[in-house]
């Protein structure tokens, strides 16, 4: 099918893109890399009358070391996080490298699967796994929201119609941190039926596990976590995990399984020397 | 239509296209350059794969507008270029195509493969065209085509996959961490009860759901209300009843959740039974937008509590979708799109009857006025505020 027809416009910055959103088209809608919008226009699932084009303007396409975070503008796209070794954020590389294929990774941005908030997608799991920050950006100003409690719910996050997410805060690990990260495709480069995402640093003294591709946001394990930052690898059995997670992982045996079996090799990651 | 200008196939080309042109088509349709193949048009095949500033791009899911300035090389534009000569080369000798169709797309994958992993292995070169569907050749003469362009460019004998020195970490020292800060509670939808797999259950593709409220009012006033049937429509945000005989509705139902937008037209024939304080209501409808088709049966029950103080109301609701929309059904999300509707519908029926305490449960799953900005939002939002009944 084909899209619909809508308006265009390419502001060249944050100010014209803000305006824009406010400029009273009856459905303004931003598009960064296009990856989940443009499926949906062409599907006629989506109806905007006018798209803001933000994946050149250059203030959201920068990543700055901050000292103790990393910011990566709103507009970095996945392949770009893949091809790039960020001291302190090494998960960062992983996950990249696993959303759905390189010609799509070339365009998708991490801002833009943040906000489509996509319950199955890799940014949103692993973000509220590594504490990340969310820069919020309107006409009044900046807002920082934490990434774990940025999606709402399945297509749901927290900025309003007139915001744009400009940048993800992304606190470095030490050198002593241990990630982990999995996912259950029934093909590469799908989204996934079952992930998780785990993150130990003994230095910051974090320990934070998540289970991800529910029927909402990524739902965070913090019991098990500390149980097994202050135990160890001892603490990791079939029991412990599945009293983690069948709570929240539904009644269909497979789907807690898969669940299980994410959360277990996430934390085979961790303990993996 | 806005005018483009960039960078085809190494000469420079200015254009009018409408903006919601992909840019496979404008490459079709406005250059006759026929060599970017569109099989499923939303990203998931790889045959309208281009290279776009040199990296292969879904030419299905890129706007031509977007490329204003832009550097775009297609199929045809690899004439003059070695390692796509040496690629042609390998897929003619290893017979790594059939019918051709997915050909193009997989040779601007492969090169990329080929220049960007210079060690990739068998199983890495698999992964990496995932993204590029193939019917005919089973992938075996596709991967040895591109694995035999890469070991005759390997300098010596790297290893297949062996890039990556293998690091061994320090083991994870125990350690007491910091307490996690409260997080502000997401709303993740309670997973459907599974109900006993009856004979509608075991219908192909159908899902099925079960919720149930309370609502603070006594049974024959709730009773009453359901038989109301514009009334209970009200309570529906985004439904709105065209006629009504005392049999059957037609109507029509706008729902959105998060990007998605459908609007449902059709019809359904309603039952209720006094005996029993149930009801049935079986329709179908579809959406002229996307294509969608859906045929529903929800069943109700009311049961009085705490001396006919309260009616709990069980629902079960049974559908079945068809056509685009049903693509986003996987990982539960539409039985999520059927929860968030009937939690507001709860709220709603709860605030006619005079009982707000259901309200909060619409907040989580309302409207999502957050994110985008629609303009059934807005009427759904104008209607449900501005209802004077
Ligand atoms: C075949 C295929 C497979 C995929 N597999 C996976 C997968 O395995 N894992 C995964 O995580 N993802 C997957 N994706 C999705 C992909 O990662 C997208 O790139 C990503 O979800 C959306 O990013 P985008 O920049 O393309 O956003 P767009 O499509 O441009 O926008 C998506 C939404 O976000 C809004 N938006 C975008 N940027 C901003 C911003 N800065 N501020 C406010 N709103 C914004 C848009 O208005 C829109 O609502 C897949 C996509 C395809 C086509
Ligand atoms: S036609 Fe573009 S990916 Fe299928
Ligand atoms: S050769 Fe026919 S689809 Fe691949």
């Amino acid at each position: 099918m084909k899209a619909p027809a809508f308006d265009y416009v390419r502001p060249s910055d944050i100010g014209g893109v803000l305006a824009a959103l406010q400029g009273g088209h009856a459905m303004a809608k931003v598009v960064a890399g296009g990856q989940s919008l443009l499926p949906m226009l062409n599907l006629r699932l989506a109806r905007p009358t006018l798209l803001i084009d933000i994946a050149r303007i250059d203030a959201l396409r920068t990543i700055d070391d901050r000292g103790t975070s990393v910011r990566i503008g709103a507009a970095i796209t996945h392949a770009e996080l893949e091809d790039r070794d960020i001291a302190g954020c090494a998960m960062l590389r992983t996950v990249a490298t696993g959303i759905a294929y390189r010609s799509v990774r070339n365009r998708g941005t991490i801002g833009g699967s943040l906000v489509h908030a996509d319950p199955a997608a890799d940014w949103p799991l692993a973000l509220a796994a590594l504490g990340a920050t969310i820069i919020v950006e309107g006409k009044s100003g900046n807002r920082a929201v934490p990434a774990d409690s940025f999606m709402r719910a399945a297509f749901q996050t927290r900025i309003t119609d007139d915001e744009i997410v400009v940048a993800v805060d992304v606190p470095k690990l030490s050198p002593a941190a241990r990630t982990g990260y999995y996912k259950f495709c029934r093909k590469t480069g799908e989204f996934p039926e079952a992930s998780a995402a785990a993150v130990f640093d003994p230095v910051s003294r974090r320990a934070r596990l998540y289970v991800g591709a529910l029927s909402g946001p990524p739902q965070p394990l913090d019991n098990l976590a500390t149980t097994i930052a202050e135990n160890g690898i001892t603490a990791i059995t079939e029991a412990a995990v599945a009293a983690a997670v069948d709570p929240i992982a539904g009644h269909d045996p497979a789907e807690r399984r898969m669940r299980r079996a994410a959360v277990m090799r996430a934390l085979k990651d961790v303990f993996a020397s | 239509m806005t005018t483009v200008a960039f960078t085809l196939n190494g000469a420079p080309i200015t254009a009018d296209v409408q903006p919601r042109t992909h840019l496979g088509d404008f490459l079709r349709d406005n250059r006759r350059l026929s060599g970017t193949h569109l099989g499923c048009e939303h990203g998931v095949c790889g045959a309208c794969t281009v290279l776009l500033n040199g990296a292969p791009a879904r030419s299905c899911i890129t706007l031509a507008v977007a490329c204003d300035g832009a550097d775009i090389t297609t199929i045809e534009g690899f004439d003059h270029d070695g390692v796509m000569g040496e690629l042609r080369d390998a897929f003619t000798r290893e017979h790594g195509l059939q019918c051709g169709f997915c050909t193009p797309g997989m040779l601007i994958a492969a090169r990329d493969i080929v220049l960007r992993l210079p060690a990739a292995g068998e199983r890495r070169i698999r992964e990496e065209l995932s993204g590029n569907l193939c019917r005919c050749t089973g992938y075996v003469g596709i991967v040895d085509a591109v694995a035999s362009v890469i070991d005759k460019r390997k300098p010596c004998e790297a290893t297949a996959d062996s890039v990556v020195p293998h690091v061994t970490a320090p083991a994870l020292p125990r350690f007491t961490p910091v307490a996690t800060q409260a997080r502000p509670a997401a709303s993740l939808p309670a997973e459907a009860t599974r109900a006993p797999a009856d004979e509608k259950t075991a219908r192909q593709g159908w899902t099925r759901f079960d919720e149930s409220f309370v609502i603070r009012k006594p049974r024959a006033a709730v009773w009453e209300l359901f038989g109301d049937v514009p009334r209970v429509a009200a309570c529906l945000a985004g439904a709105q009843v065209l006629s009504y005989d005392g049999k059957t509705v037609k109507g029509r139902m706008v729902t959105k959740l998060g990007p998605i937008a459908a609007s449902f037209a059709g019809s359904a024939a309603i039952e209720r039974n006094e005996a029993d304080w149930s009801g049935t209501i079986i329709g179908a409808g579809s959406d002229s937008g996307s294509g969608s088709r859906t045929r529903g049966e929800i069943a109700y029950r009311l049961t009085s509590l705490d001396q006919d103080m309260a009616t709990r109301v069980e629902v079960t609701v049974l559908y079945n979708l068809q056509g685009a929309l049903a693509q986003f059904s996987r990982s539960g999300l539409a039985q999520e799109f059927a929860r968030h509707l009937v939690g507001q519908f709860a709220a709603s029926i709860g605030a006619q009857l005079g009982d707000d305490t259901l309200a909060s449960r619409a907040t989580g799953s309302s409207l999502n006025v957050g994110q985008l900005v629609w303009s059934v939002a807005k009427q759904w939002l104008r209607r449900l505020v501005g209802r004077t009944d």
